[in-house]
């Protein structure tokens, strides 16, 4: 598969500060990327920077192969994009502002018609765009992205405001983007879950740095399970067990293994047992997505 | 360009704004029709028409900067409550361009605001029974005065208007606008060319003086408001040019 997106060491600085640092971040054609990381991490400035909404400090951008830079139009005319909050024109209707789109973007009526339709507007579009709730806002700008059928679609955080049924939707339009229409979708969400159901690849950011890009099984494949063994005296449990030539580690209450088979982990038991020192419990623990996140970002409180 | 201008009427459809601007000059009109009306009561040997022009040129030094502000700050911001900035150069629109689109779209109003009110003043003279002396010169003349005059008031306007999100600031500037362009006549010389809000009166073909305490009228050779004219122009020119540059500037 061709890259659709590359960035290679990316940056912006503002005054001193770096708000996105050498961020070489590389987006397949046919992928939903999901770019990942709490608030304030770098996302939105990355996408502005793909979409030439922001003037990387260093670093360059090339979409569809083009230097940004230099073919600027070529490449924006086949993508859409809805970044941050929805962009509209409140004392206009739904339709009036998918025209403004659309003479923008010089494509038949039938495109607005059928992008209205998707996002469930079409019985609301003569209804003044200041007057929706956001969640309507948030799909007639999704809509607004959608009008010409772009090749790739950039999205910042599009489920937001919208409710649980609203975001159900918006996620199997999102799925269906790639196969239906050809797109190649880059979205970004501080919620892992949402990225969890949708995305093919993933890249997750923290404090401006990309510190994880792959595919979601690969990703996945980091959620290894852990075997946790309580003894009566964990200190003598783990050297005992060192000096057998395993290698596990003392974590609260607990020794841990990782990647320790059942037939490894009966056997430590009855090792254990034969040096007179008392298994109180056996536990697996198996590390789910948000573990890894937050170990990868360091953020233990909320996203 | 043409797209974008004509997608700029298209996105103020709603706003009402020839309405407003039209009502706005009836008030202007209404004030200066009774004035002249009244100062023709009182000396009818003054029963001409630059009576009418110096009094029109007066007040629109205090009515038009308003209404620019108004205009300019309906069209620019739009573009800041919606957020649209993010999605019209997402679709490759130029920020040089859309300047463009939005300065033109404002003198087009403003043009037809002029317009009106050189009609509406030639139907009041003809309705006072001055037809046969229709001053075609002095009309031209001072359409063109006000003309320029509101292109630079304009260009100042939207560049204040675009760069700062509170147009409680713009609208500032153009009350200041109108308080400088009404009582511009009462500083000196030095001072008063700094006033682009003043040019209103100071192109005006008809300069009004008092002489043994009764006012007179003096019509201004078009000639000798050349030099005037020109500093207007390339002031406007450097203002048009200085918030272009800094308004595509700016990060989104």
């Amino acid at each position: 598969m061709s890259e659709v997106i590359s960035t290679s060491k990316l940056s912006k600085r503002y005054g001193s500060t770096y708000s996105v640092q050498d961020m070489n971040l590389t987006v397949r054609e046919g992928d939903i990327y999901g770019f990942l990381g709490p608030n304030g991490a770098g996302k939105s400035t990355t996408l502005k920077m793909i979409l030439g909404l922001a003037k990387p400090t260093e670093g360059k951008v090339k979409v569809f192969g083009k230097d940004f830079a230099e073919e600027r139009r070529q490449i924006l005319d086949q993508t859409g994009s809805l970044i941050e909050s929805p962009s509209y024109y409140g004392h206009l209707t739904g339709l009036e502002n998918m025209r403004v789109v659309q003479r923008l973007r010089r494509v038949p009526d039938n495109n607005v018609t059928e992008a209205l339709k998707i996002v469930r507007l079409d019985k609301h579009k003569d209804k003044k765009a200041g007057q929706y709730s956001l969640g309507m806002k948030q799909r007639l700008g999704i809509a607004m992205a959608l009008v010409s059928w772009p090749k790739l679609l950039v999205l910042d955080e599009p489920t937001n405001g919208l409710d649980p049924a609203g975001i159900g939707e918006i996620r199997e339009l999102i799925k269906s983007l790639p196969e239906r229409f050809g797109m190649t979708v880059l979205l970004s969400s501080h919620l892992l879950a949402e990225i969890e159901q949708i995305a093919t690849s993933v890249g997750i950011i923290h404090q401006g740095k990309l510190l994880f890009q792959g595919s979601m099984e690969e990703l996945q494949r980091r959620s290894y399970p852990m075997i946790m063994i309580k003894t009566a005296d964990n200190s003598r449990a783990q050297r005992f067990l060192a000096a057998e030539g395993y290698s596990p580690q003392l974590f609260e209450d607990r020794i841990a293994f990782a990647g320790l088979g059942d037939e490894e982990a009966a056997a430590v038991n009855r090792r254990l047992v034969a040096a007179n020192i008392d298994v109180l419990r056996i536990e697996e623990h198996k590390k789910n997505l948000e573990h890894i996140f937050l170990e990868l970002t360091g953020k233990e409180r909320s996203l | 360009m043409i797209q974008l201008l004509s997608l700029e009427f298209y996105k103020i459809r709603r706003k009402r704004l020839f309405l407003m601007a039209t009502l706005f000059l009836g008030v202007e009109l209404a004030g200066a029709f009774m004035a002249v009306s009244m100062s023709l009561a009182r000396h009818p040997d003054q029963e001409e028409w630059m009576p009418l022009l110096a009094t029109l040129s007066s007040m629109n030094g205090l009515f038009l900067p308003i209404l620019s502000a108004v205009c300019v700050s309906r069209i620019s911001d739009m573009e800041h409550k919606g957020n649209t900035w993010k999605l019209l150069l997402s679709v490759s629109v130029r920020r040089g361009q859309l300047y463009l689109a939005k300065y033109i779209c404002a003198c087009v109003i403003l043009l037809g605001v002029s317009l009106l009110q050189i009609a509406a003043a030639a139907a009041f003279g003809i309705g006072k029974g001055l037809w046969e002396s229709f001053p075609l010169g002095l009309m031209v003349q001072f359409m063109a005065g006000t003309l320029l005059t509101n292109m630079v008031i304009i260009a100042l306007q939207q560049w204040l208007s675009l760069a700062v999100k509170n147009q409680a600031f713009a609208l500032c500037l153009g009350m200041l606008g109108g308080f400088f362009g009404m009582t511009g006549d009462f500083f000196p010389q030095a001072v008063r060319q700094y006033f682009i809000w003043s040019n209103y009166n100071g192109l005006s073909p008809v300069r009004q003086s008092y002489v043994d305490n009764a006012i007179q009228f003096t019509a201004i050779d078009g000639g000798a408001l050349l030099p005037q004219a020109s500093i207007l122009v390339v002031l406007g020119v450097v203002i048009y040019i200085a918030g272009s540059r800094h308004i595509s500037r700016q990060d989104i």
